[in-house]
């Protein structure tokens, strides 16, 4: 056991210490700062500002109407111009205006036209701001003209229909949340799994190409440094999440004091807080980690005999590792149709078989136990989870065993069988 | 007293039986030679004493008891013939945790490591990466780790490749000062020069089956062809005497002569005497342990066949 622990402690030191570890572990937050930053910039001043022209033949677009919706929204300009439409088509951008918008003198209430033109002499793309504010503007004189006050007007945008789903069998799960909470949990165990399943690979490769591993066999038991990297680099991956998560928190900290209301930041947060107030954190937290781990062990074993099979070539490795990647991968895709459709027999079959129930049954879960997640589905996949993980470790640790001391020839996947059969 | 004793081992694998019944034993203190040529199982049956496979058959017996892979790990130290380090990690933490993983307490190690690095030159290396490090240094340093639990039994498998004479020398005291304070050594090489300077007793494997078993004077003397060199003062006489020998070799002051098994070397040497030669000197010739092993091993092809087994 003491000798498990010593190989823990190298396996996890020599990562963390290395300078990549740093550099990525650093380097998300600040990608993640970027992102919120960036787009929130660009969402807000990448799109130009239209100087519009107007020309209105209706005479419902007063000075006063179109003041007082520049006014309200900024994101364009309207100017009510007196002009002819003819001489105005000639020369409105040499005034300064992006375009111009006739509107015609049949305009009313009771007849609106189909569409109004905005003419230029360039493509502007989408006008949706010009057609906010014009539906602004139009929604008023459709009030003034049918006669109806505020306090109509109000009743008239308040009143409204919402629809939304509820699961009788449990009440508290909330569609929107759980599909959230699911998918980012899934995400996560998936993410984990492939980035440092193949690490485990790695480092099993690193030990046979840099022939140390008969002097670790003559010391421990090939089980023992299996498991011990398995270990060491879970706690890795566990440490930069960690880390990640307090960065995060931090970032939030800061941001929300730097410049008050970010909406991309506080809207993430915000949800964040809404979920964990709203779920039963406890449970999910348990089943994550339970996963997480079950899901990390079960591939990182397969991951560790493939990396002992091969000996000095990185394309065998990836030749080997390839079906096992691709099955990760489809346990992603079922994980998203569960994500969505939890209820679904692809959804219930992905979460109790082993492959990909790490991935799929996190995607259920926050939809409600036993609503959702009837109690024998959780339990049977649970129980074949651990059942699996250990088989897989046993039978990986065999092959574990013979191909570390292995050298030249590929082995076939019969004589990895033979190997794991033999005592 | 025996440290280990090897009793009719066996090891077969898919295609060949790497170690066919094989048995021997080593006294403490033994500096005891495993020769053999390439595949013949010597790393098979090294890897069954270390622990690293478990034999098919027959018993390993360590300091008078059954040899029990985990608890008698920290009694062997052993260098592969495939050696090599962790390459990133730091030189002095990287044999510091091997010597952990070996049961020694880290205190212990530190010191141990201490000692060793000031006898071998190498204090300035422990914040050197193994990469920084030329083969020839990466192999004292594997020697360093090999023997740094103070082993009853130390393996060294092929220790001497890639060292330059200096440092063979450095490494050979060593392992003679291991030896003297009580260690015991198996030392497997194809390299016989080697084997007849330090080895007390050898074994000859090949193909999986022990050739030849005994002290590097005793089988020197069994394989003895009654070879002797006499060297003269003045050109060596032609007469013979057929009775007593037969001249192999003749140059300009020597003769080689083999003598008839039942006589005596005073019989030779006064029969030049009678005639009044003058001798300077009267050898005899042992065949190297070189020549012994080219003719035990000869005919037997020299890589291994592949042979398939009825289970």
């Amino acid at each position: 056991m003491n000798k498990i622990t010593l190989i823990i402690q190298r396996e996890y030191l020599s990562r963390v210490r290395k300078r990549t570890f740093i550099v990525t572990t650093l380097l998300f937050p600040l990608l993640y700062l970027g992102l919120i930053f960036g787009t929130s910039y660009l969402s807000e001043n990448a799109g130009t500002k239209l100087k519009i022209a107007i020309v209105d033949s209706s005479g419902s677009f007063t000075q006063q109407r179109i003041d007082k919706a520049n006014k309200d929204f900024p994101n364009s300009t309207l100017t009510l111009v007196k002009e002819d439409p003819a001489t105005l088509s000639k020369h409105f951008d040499q005034k300064g205006f992006d375009g111009y918008l006739i509107i015609p003198a049949a305009t009313m209430v009771s007849h609106s036209p189909d569409h109004l033109v905005v003419k230029s002499k360039r493509t502007l793309g989408t006008v949706s701001d010009v057609q906010t504010k014009l539906n602004a503007i139009w929604s008023d004189i459709k009030y003034e003209d049918l006669g109806i006050d505020t306090l109509k007007q109000h009743l008239l945008s308040q009143s409204q229909l919402k629809v939304k789903s509820e699961n009788t069998a449990n009440k508290t799960a909330d569609a929107g949340l759980a599909y959230a909470t699911g998918f980012a949990c899934g995400m996560l165990i998936y993410f984990i799994v492939l980035l440092y399943g193949t690490q485990v690979m790695m480092g099993v490769m690193e030990e046979k190409t840099s022939r140390i591993a008969e002097i670790m066999v003559s010391s421990v038991k090939p089980f023992q440094l299996m498991v011990g990297k398995i270990i060491g680099i879970a706690l890795v991956a566990l440490t930069q999440f960690l880390l990640w998560i307090a960065f995060v928190f931090i970032i939030y900290n800061v941001t929300k004091a730097g410049i008050g209301s970010n909406n991309a930041v506080s809207g993430v947060i915000g949800g964040v807080q809404e979920i964990f107030s709203s779920i039963n954190i406890p449970i999910i937290l348990f089943l994550f980690a339970f996963y997480f781990l079950g899901g990390f062990f079960f591939y990182a074993s397969i991951y560790a005999a493939i990396g002992s099979t091969v000996s000095e070539d990185v394309r065998e490795s990836q030749s080997l590792s390839f079906p096992v990647t691709l099955i990760i991968v489809f346990g992603f895709f079922i994980m998203m149709v569960a994500a969505k459709d939890p209820g679904s027999p692809i959804a219930v079959w992905g979460s109790l078989i082993p492959f990909t129930s790490p991935l799929v049954m996190m995607a259920r879960i926050p939809y409600g136990m036993p609503g959702t997640v009837p109690y024998w589905q959780l339990a049977l996949s649970m129980g074949l989870l651990v059942a699996s993980f250990l088989f897989v470790a046993w039978f990986a640790g065999k092959i574990y065993r013979t191909g570390i001391l292995m050298y030249g020839k590929k082995p076939t996947w019969k004589e990895m069988v033979r190997w794991a059969m033999r005592k | 007293m025996d440290l280990l004793q090897v009793a009719h081992l066996k090891k077969y694998f898919a295609t060949q039986k790497a170690v066919d019944d094989i048995s021997f034993t080593i006294s403490e203190g033994q500096i005891f030679g495993l020769l053999g040529p390439n595949g013949a199982g010597k790393t098979t049956l090294i890897r069954m004493i270390t622990g690293i496979f478990y034999p098919d058959a027959g018993t390993i017996t360590l300091d008078g008891k059954l040899f029990d892979p985990v608890s008698d790990i920290g009694k062997i130290g052993y260098m592969p013939e495939e050696r090599g380090l962790y390459k990133k990690m730091k030189i002095g933490e990287q044999a510091l945790y091997l010597a952990q993983l070996k049961g020694l307490k880290k205190k212990d190690a530190i010191e141990s490591l201490k000692t060793w690095f000031e006898k071998l030159e190498m204090e300035s290396w422990w914040n050197k990466k193994v990469e920084d490090l030329s083969k020839g240094m990466q192999q004292k340093l594997q020697f360093v780790i090999t023997v740094l639990h103070q082993p009853r039994l130390i393996i060294l498998d092929e220790p001497f490749s890639g060292l330059d004479p200096v440092n063979s020398t450095l490494i050979k005291d060593e392992i003679f000062n291991l030896a003297r304070n009580g260690s015991t050594v198996i030392f497997s090489t194809h390299r016989m020069e080697q084997v007849e300077e330090i080895c007390d007793h050898i074994i000859l494997v090949n193909k999986g089956q022990k050739l030849l078993d005994g002290t590097v004077h005793g089988i020197k003397q069994a394989f003895k062809e009654h070879l002797y060199k006499i060297t003269f003062a003045a050109a060596p006489p032609q007469d013979t005497a057929p009775d007593l020998f037969e001249v192999k070799q003749t140059t300009a002051d020597t003769l080689v002569i083999q003598k008839h098994p039942d006589v005596n070397n005073n019989q030779v040497l006064a029969h030049f005497l009678n005639r009044g030669d003058a001798i300077e000197s009267f050898n005899e010739i042992l065949p190297s342990l070189n020549d012994i092993f080219i003719r035990k091993v000869e005919g037997t092809p020299l890589a291994r066949r592949f042979q398939t087994l009825q289970d």
